[in-house]
């Protein structure tokens, strides 16, 4: 039985991946670089999260005390790095923020926020969606991080995103996936991949985001900020391995009443 | 000289180049990007790219910060 399963996670693994824009990743779980206590740490909850992707953020360079670069702690020989515009009010600032992350890493991948109110971090969907349209042109593979509106989603897909990331509940919340049937319907009309961003707080979190059929599911807070983020970390490996075989498995129906599981032939009398 | 980097002003080298520059601030110019005066500099352009005084540079890089 055991043997089995392992098996099953292992050709998985091959066949059934994680695509976008030609790029092509076995893990379905995308982690961040924030929060964390150290570096070491981090390196530890990346390595036991067995994700491929790692989001990070674009800042000045501190002058003026010598630190330790997050850079010496992610192998970038094995992790994608997805930089991302966390921290920009306008389309402007994220669009800036894009081009000097393309810069750094040499690579058109950006996970574009632009945030619409400091409490709730929520997206401004219109600086979002300009945004897009001009990142798009500029040659960018944009994955924006948008409401779990479906209408929106459709936007940002029409406008050339890459994915689209939709919440699950506000950054940092744990709150979960606050609408499930949401996320279903950005499911149904979207071609592109839909990557979960935002709210997970458990693993039975990003199983439910990857139940629904969820290309992916995307966390930074919920690994770092765990007691123990290491073991966090491979919780939420094999939540999104659970979530994604019970979603290609197909789950049985909801009824109200039992079904008898045996047999009612052969009953003692 | 003095130029402003990333928002204060700061005594450098006459003359620097960009290379030179990272390397007086001990960056490692594979790890950054750099805007001259709203200008993104490209890292081939960083050797012949010479700085003069009132410059205002951004030097740029990736950080902690994930969101989600």
């Amino acid at each position: 039985m055991r043997d089995g399963t392992v098996r099953k996670e292992k050709e998985m693994e091959k066949s059934d991946t994680l695509k976008f824009a030609g790029r092509e990743f076995r893990s379905r779980l995308i982690v961040g670089t924030g929060k964390y206590p150290d570096y070491r740490l981090m390196q530890q909850a990346h390595e036991a999260s067995g994700a491929e992707i790692v989001t990070v953020a674009v800042r000045r360079v501190n002058l003026d005390r010598s630190q330790e670069s997050l850079l010496d702690y992610i192998d970038t020989k094995r992790y994608t790095l997805l930089p991302n515009t966390a921290g920009c009010y306008t389309a402007e600032e994220a669009i800036k923020t894009s081009i000097l992350a393309r810069e750094v890493g040499l690579s058109d991948l950006i996970k574009l926020e632009v945030i619409g109110d400091q409490r709730t971090l929520f997206p401004d969907n219109e600086g979002l969606l300009k945004a897009t349209k001009v990142l798009v042109k500029e040659g960018f593979v944009v994955l924006p991080y948008t409401n779990d509106d479906p209408v929106m989603a459709k936007k940002l897909e029409d406008a050339g995103a890459a994915a689209v990331m939709p919440l699950g509940a506000p950054i940092g919340s744990g709150l979960g996936i606050r609408n499930p049937y949401n996320i279903k319907i950005i499911l149904e009309t979207a071609k592109v991949p839909v990557i979960v961003d935002a709210g997970v707080g458990t693993a039975s979190d990003a199983t439910i985001a990857m139940e629904l059929g969820c290309d992916g599911v995307l966390m930074n807070t919920g690994i770092a900020g765990a007691k123990d983020p290491v073991a966090m970390a491979e919780a939420m490996r094999h939540a999104v391995i659970a979530g994604r075989l019970a979603y290609l498995a197909g789950r049985i129906p909801k009824k109200l009443y039992a079904t008898a599981t045996s047999p009612i032939e052969g009953m003692i009398e | 000289m003095e130029l402003t980097i990333n928002g204060k002003p700061r005594e450098v080298t006459d003359g620097a180049t960009i290379t030179a520059l990272l390397e007086e601030l001990k960056i490692h110019p594979l790890r950054v990007a750099v805007q001259l005066n709203l200008e993104v500099i490209k890292r081939e352009r960083y050797e012949e790219t010479t700085l003069k005084s009132g410059d205002k540079l951004e030097i740029i890089t990736f950080m902690a910060g994930g969101s989600g």
